[in-house]
């Protein structure tokens, strides 16, 4: 692991309205790092992603990306510098088929020539479905379309919503196999997700969030005996 | 099954090979048909509908956005011409880049209301359109537009001749939409309009794609009304920014089905040629004959005819 | 003159501000444009000329029985239409484009029946000469559609903050799915807010020989584009957006016809695309509609 992080999250802040989604959350990761982001509801964490992938600019704060700070960039741009993400619920282009979903990102996503999405759908077993419409998926394989395309730009840091939700045992087995292998191969990833046996499988550490900022940071296990964590999410997500 | 990239790329050759087979004999046979049938105007008012609603086919069928005020280019593209040929006094050829002109500008112009959302955008370019028409009308400026008392180029009058650079015109719309069926750079626009946050993930940019995808619709637009005003060579305001015109070419592609090719084309065959046989005599009966339609297929079938067989997942081109 | 073109701006974009509260209603309970909404208009228009020529009904009575009868009305044209509309994907877009397939259905029927002329009321009918405002003399008939307005503006009112079918309206208007969570019959409210809305327009019809001057079958449309401004300038979703909304539009309409009249047509179209590239969320703003 280099000594350097590739991503930097420095106090950011994301304010909608008089809400304060972001309160100075502080957090960096390292590349083939896989860092858990944990926290109640309305914690802050899908916000955090939203950020860090350009759909919103922050407040205040840093977003620093491979030495450059990256805040209130547009989301195109930043997957070309090799940032990507996944979604909450899917979001599949519905009126394209499956190979075209990830032809789109290849194109515009990856400047690279030659990148093989039949590989790639092959691998993530969607191959069956190259020329079916992306509609006709079921949830949780939308959902591997959507970590396809973001795979197909080829990017070192995977911003990864809540990806366990709604798979069973054996997709989720699958699944967290294949982020262990992102990493492996140095991909940087973020993973956003209440599964704890998921984030047990596949991070690295994790930091637990509450209204907006970070208050923990370690391993799984030392999260699970902190007492503040354990009041957090028993207590209704308050700190202080 | 498993896929080639050799077989993606036949499979590809094969759909522009059909796509432009298509084309070709769509506007062959308006060409072919001049000579057979009497009713030139009718026949030149098929070919301006089947540009339109391609036209409107590139911005709706292909960024969601439907422009309601669409007709503002046409008018735009009319009275670019007009202007020039009636002041400048140039050959109708160079006032037909006059029309394109002017309908780019107009989109220029109205580049910000891409920022809008669906159905407020709809209704702001039709604001956009009326005013458009309240300026170009206004009596105020009768010594440069001729206000509403209408335009009358006597100079270019040229039937035959402005006949086939309409279908040169319509053509070039035909041509554009195979392209963007046919072209990743479609595919990308696709992408936008089934879901702009996931396509700005995909690296997509957003508003290059719908900035290029609107002024390509103006475009199109802006020559029809061109030619509109060459071949007619005498029209009024009211003629060159009627609603009607965006009522019909919409009403055309929703029936046909948007983001196809043919779709357009089956629309306007089928519902222009009824209107002409039938719906010209009494065009009240027709009027609520279009609304009933267009309830109807909201209704029952919003991605229009060729929707029948693409929810089989059947690509019709 | 500025003072006498602002007080008659004020009195006059009330009567707007009439047209607009329905269109306001519908969108913010349904996130749907009604974009029928003018010829509803045009509707009562028609009925009230009618209901005089044929029975010499005073247009008052009309616009009573025109309220009862639309929003009865509104009822079943609701659970007809909307929603089997509102499961699509893209509603907001599809609602414009079905309510226009409406609107042609009654402009055509409408010059089918009555054909294509203007159709005017004796304005004596709501009071003789003019009548003079802090020093303005107006149309009589001018303060009677703005007192009506005032009138429906403050029932719309009361009705959505007293009355119980008023308060499960807002709750819908917030949020559509957490209100079906908390099993209030969203569709009959949204069936009521829709008959109100249109019974709104046709009320706004009845004054409309009076303020416009006259009906004719294909007003609609215009109407429509300056029902929107109006409301769009005012905030969605808001009734007392819409009445601000109505009073700068009538003052800036009357400033411009004192001082630059033959452009005073511009201003509606120029109002309304000003203001939602400029401040979409409106004057009172809250709802964005940014793509």
């Amino acid at each position: 692991m280099s000594p350097e992080p590739l991503l930097n999250v420095e106090v950011l802040v994301k304010r909608f309205g008089g809400f304060r989604a972001l309160d100075g959350v502080s957090f960096h990761l390292h590349p083939g790092e896989v860092l858990g982001l944990v926290g109640p509801n309305g914690s802050g964490k899908t916000t955090c992603i939203n950020v860090i992938c350009g759909l919103y600019a922050p407040d205040g704060g840093e977003v620093v990306f491979d030495g450059r700070s990256i805040a209130g960039e547009k989301s195109h741009r930043l997957v070309k510098a090799g940032i990507n993400r996944t979604f909450q619920s899917p979001r599949p282009f519905l009126s394209l088929t499956v190979r075209e979903n990830v032809e789109v990102a290849a194109h515009y996503g990856d400047p690279k020539p030659g990148f093989d999405i039949d590989a790639l759908l092959a691998l993530l077993e969607l191959d069956r479905y190259s020329q079916r419409p992306a509609a006709e998926l079921n949830s949780a394989q939308q959902k591997t379309l959507d970590l396809a395309r973001a795979m197909a730009t080829e990017p070192r840091l995977l911003l990864v919503d809540e990806l366990a939700a709604g798979l069973n045992p054996a997709e989720l087995s699958r699944m967290a196999d294949r982020l262990r292998a992102l990493a492996d191969g140095g991909m940087a990833l973020l993973v956003v997700e209440h599964l704890m046996g998921f984030i047990d499988k596949v991070t690295d550490r994790v930091v637990v969030m509450a209204a907006g900022r970070e208050f923990f940071g370690g391993t799984l296990a030392d999260a699970t005996r902190d007492p503040e964590v354990i009041r957090v999410f028993l207590g209704g997500g308050h700190h202080g | 099954m498993p896929d080639t990239a050799a077989e993606a790329r036949r499979r590809l050759i094969r759909r522009v090979v059909l796509d432009t087979s298509i084309a070709a004999a769509v506007v062959i046979f308006m060409g072919v048909v001049r000579g057979f049938y009497s009713n030139e105007l009718m026949l030149f008012n098929f070919v301006v509908f089947l540009a339109l609603a391609q036209g409107l086919n590139i911005i709706y069928g292909f960024t969601g956005y439907l422009p309601f005020g669409y007709v503002g280019f046409y008018g735009a593209g009319a009275y670019g011409f007009s202007l020039v040929v009636m002041h400048l006094h140039v050959p109708a050829l160079l006032g037909m880049a006059a029309a394109a002109g002017a309908a780019l500008v107009l989109a220029v112009i109205l580049l910000p209301l891409l920022r809008l959302s669906g159905a407020y955008f709809a209704i702001a370019s039709m604001a956009a359109a009326q005013a458009v028409y309240e300026v170009v009308a206004n009596p105020d400026l009768e010594d440069i537009t001729k206000g509403p008392y209408g335009v009358s180029l006597s100079d270019v009058f040229a039937p035959a001749f402005s006949y086939y650079v309409a279908l040169a015109i319509l053509a070039f719309a035909l041509l554009l939409v195979v392209w963007l069926r046919n072209s990743r750079f479609g595919m990308s626009l696709q992408a936008i309009r089934d879901d702009s946050v996931s396509a700005a993930m995909a690296g997509v940019s957003v508003v290059r794609g719908r900035t290029i995808a609107w002024l390509l619709s103006a475009l199109v637009a802006g020559l029809v009304g061109g030619v509109f005003a060459w071949h007619i060579s005498v029209f009024y305001p009211d003629t060159a920014f009627d609603l009607s015109v965006s009522i019909f070419a919409t009403v055309f592609l929703l029936f046909g089905g948007a983001t196809t090719l043919s779709g357009p084309l089956l629309g306007v065959f089928i519902l222009y040629g009824i209107y002409n046989v039938i719906g010209i005599a009494v065009p009240q009966y027709f009027q609520f004959t279009y609304g009933a339609l267009i309830v109807l297929l909201v209704l029952f079938l919003p991605n229009g005819l060729v929707s029948l067989l693409t929810r089989r997942g059947i690509r019709v081109p | 003159m500025l003072i006498g073109a602002i007080i008659a701006g004020i009195v006059f974009g009330l009567y707007y501000t009439l047209v607009g509260l329905g269109l306001n209603l519908v969108f913010g309970v349904m996130r749907i444009v009604n974009l029928a909404h003018g010829d509803f208009l045009m509707l009562g228009g028609i009925a009230a000329w009618w209901l005089f020529s044929s029975f010499g009904l005073h247009p008052l009575w009309s616009a009573v029985l025109v309220i009862v009868v639309f929003v009865l009305a509104g009822l079943p044209i609701y659970y007809l239409v909307v929603p089997r509309l509102l499961r699509s994907r893209d509603s907001e877009m599809l609602s414009l484009i079905l309510f226009f397939g409406v609107s042609q259905m009654i402009e055509a029927v409408t010059t089918i029946g009555l054909g294509a002329t203007e159709r005017s009321l004796p304005p004596r009918l709501l009071g003789v000469g003019p009548m003079i405002l802090f020093g303005t003399r107006l149309p009589k008939a001018w303060i009677f559609s703005a007192a009506a307005s005032a009138i429906a503006v403050l029932l719309v009112y009361l009705y959505l903050y007293r009355t119980r079918l008023g308060t499960l309206t807002r709750a819908v208007m917030v949020s559509r799915d957490e209100a079906l969570a908390t099993g209030i019959d969203v569709n009959f409210v949204s069936a009521v807010a829709f008959g109100i809305s249109i019974a709104l327009a046709g009320v706004a019809g009845v004054f409309a020989p009076f303020i416009l001057g006259s009906i004719t079958p294909n007003m609609g449309v215009a109407i429509n584009i300056t029902a929107f401004a109006v409301i769009v300038v005012g905030t969605l979703g808001n009734p007392l957006g819409t009445l601000l909304g109505g009073i700068i539009y009538g003052v800036s309409l009357m400033l411009m016809q004192t001082y630059l009249s033959s452009w005073a047509n511009l201003l509606p179209n120029l109002l309304l695309i000003a203001v939602l590239l400029v401040r979409p969320e409106g004057l009172l703003g809250r709802t964005v509609r940014r793509a």
